[in-house]
């Protein structure tokens, strides 16, 4: 036994090592960046609170922020209760493969040329605006489909709901048929069904789905800043600029981490909405209730 | 019935923008507008005439290449290391190779840029490769952690007490248990590298990659030869999970074998 740990030590050692270089230290270095100070285009270590401190007292930063969340929300809440009902489709209805094919090739399409079939969709001769003219909906096109937070909305729940349906799917995947047919039986609606007895059991793993999906949205700068016109002002936005334009590193390493502590807090007040809702407290009823069985 | 409808209105929205992409890359004429008049092959011409794609579309194909065998040797080894490791051990592998996943590109990609700086490494296609590989191995590492969950530990020792030996042991019973969601994940991590555009943005220095190429398509103009290449490309990824999905249905007919063993 110990000498199979060993091995499995050994053998672990060339991925944790890859890790704790290329992960955990970058990691690191950008927080310790993040109480530096940069002055005429050098870097030097320091230890301020000068670069958090100047952030969250800056107007537009707090502005671009909430901006970032709202996208991040919005994004994670629709992609979740749309993949919804493609997961409960596809786990209890039927196991249809060409629809999971589909969805994970959806997934891994280009992420650029998804947002840019959006910006061609919505723009100004695009293709909407074409269909909405041929069938004498609207007598001048519509400008306002992109450059818009409907678009950004639209164009980031396209890229990131595939995503979502797997990881719901992966959540719904651990609870039986059976448990949702002895409800059914019991004169439970199909809505009261899923209410009661697959939404408890699979909470963890929707805020899962539902955290993940935030993070992604909420910290993408590409899909604001080419479908959102002047309404895709992000954090992430600033934070790459500081890092490619103006070159403040160290005010943007700090601007990550507030964004890092602000999801965190969300993750934290999402689990205790749940718990305060009953929803993963009811989890272990359900449990206790399949055991008595 | 409902069920089934609002599946296919969502299936719809998914596919359907990708759809008129690859409609549109045939069209004659550059405008997005329907009816389309005329069909023509000319945006693809285009784009094979077009040398500085070539070079981007030959690095990203190095970089994937290079990522897939990475990954795959790293997990690998991560995977067999899964199987002997206690709880502790376990652990310490979840959090260093399954965390990053919870983090965005961006993150990682400045965090990578800021080490690479600070050590003095010039940023080039293997700053590029590196990184890829810290969004790749996670992925695997989640699927290898389902797969393994599913591995009895008993039946390495019930090959070894029937007198297998410890090579045989590995070729008859582990291998064909974890080779084919390894092999898959290799695949994908090189689908996951061909376009990988956030991480890449910051690591890249100089070196245009097929993603940052079409960025700098996107960020000129809206031009019907993006239809072509994106075209191209989404052929390219469902040739890629066609492989990794035939490699991984290989699954079942390991299983079988691997009871037999048993």
């Amino acid at each position: 036994m110990v000498s199979s740990q060993k091995t499995g030590g050994f053998l672990a050692a060339p991925a944790v090592t890859y890790m704790v270089i290329f992960f955990v230290a970058p990691s690191l270095l950008l927080f310790s960046y993040s109480f530096w100070t940069a002055s005429s285009f050098r870097i030097v270590p320091d230890f301020v609170l000068t670069n958090y401190l100047s952030s969250i007292q800056s107007l537009l930063f707090l502005k671009v922020t909430l901006n970032a969340l709202l996208i991040g929300l919005v994004t994670a809440t629709v992609s979740v209760l749309l993949s919804l009902p493609i997961a409960y489709y596809l786990t209890y209805v039927t196991r249809s493969k060409l629809i999971f094919y589909l969805i994970l090739i959806t997934w891994f399409s280009s992420y650029l040329v998804r947002i840019y079939a959006w910006r061609t969709l919505l723009g100004t001769n695009g293709l909407l605006n074409a269909a909405l003219l041929q069938l004498g909906i609207i007598s001048t096109p519509i400008e306002a489909f992109l450059f818009s937070p409907f678009a950004v909305g639209v164009t980031l729940v396209h890229i990131y709901l595939p995503f979502a349906v797997l990881m719901v799917i992966s959540a719904m995947s651990e609870i039986k048929k059976e448990l949702i047919e002895a409800s059914r039986d019991l004169g439970t609606s199909p809505i009261g069904a899923f209410m009661r007895v697959v939404a408890p059991n699979a909470a963890q793993g929707l805020i899962g789905a539902f955290m993940l999906t935030f993070i992604l949205a909420a910290s993408d700068y590409v899909t604001p800043q080419m479908v959102g016109g002047s309404s895709g002002q992000t954090t992430g936005l600033l934070i790459a600029d500081q890092f490619r334009k103006t070159g403040n590193w160290p005010l943007g390493a700090a601007q990550a981490f507030i964004m890092f502590a602000l999801s965190i807090l969300i993750y934290l007040i999402i689990t205790a909405l749940a718990r305060a809702s009953g929803l993963t407290r009811s989890r272990k009823s359900t449990t206790i209730l399949t055991q008595d069985k | 019935m409902i069920l089934r409808i609002t599946v296919y209105l969502i299936l719809a929205f998914l596919l359907i923008p990708l759809a008129l992409i690859v409609l549109f890359s045939f069209n004659a004429s550059p405008s997005f507008t329907f009816p389309i008049t005329g069909y023509s092959m000319r945006w693809y011409a285009q784009i094979f005439s077009d040398p500085q794609l070539g070079s981007a579309l030959w690095k990203s194909f190095w970089i994937a290449t290079l990522t897939a065998i990475i990954t795959f040797l790293l997990g690998a080894a991560a995977s067999l290391a899964w199987l002997r490791l206690g709880r502790k051990g376990r652990t310490v592998l979840e959090i260093l190779c399954i965390t990053p996943i919870a983090l965005p590109g961006l993150f990682l990609g400045v965090s990578l840029l800021v080490l690479a700086s600070q050590v003095g490494v010039q940023l080039s296609m293997i700053t590029i490769v590196l990184s890829h590989v810290v969004l790749a191995l996670p992925m695997l590492m989640i699927a290898m952690r389902a797969r393994l969950a599913l591995f009895d530990p008993n039946l390495e020792e019930a090959s070894r007490d029937l007198g297998a030996s410890q090579v045989l042991t590995f070729r008859r019973v582990t291998l064909p248990l974890i080779a084919p969601t390894l092999i898959s994940c290799a695949v994908l991590s090189f689908a996951l590298s061909f376009d990988e555009f956030v991480v890449t943005a910051f690591v890249s220095g100089t070196e245009t990659t097929l993603p940052m190429y079409i960025w700098s398509m996107m960020r000129r103009t809206v031009t019907p030869l993006i239809n072509a290449i994106s075209t191209l490309a989404m052929v390219f990824t469902i040739a890629i999970i066609s492989i990794a999905l035939a490699i991984a249905a290989m699954k079942r007919a390991t299983n079988l074998s691997s009871r037999d063993v048993a």
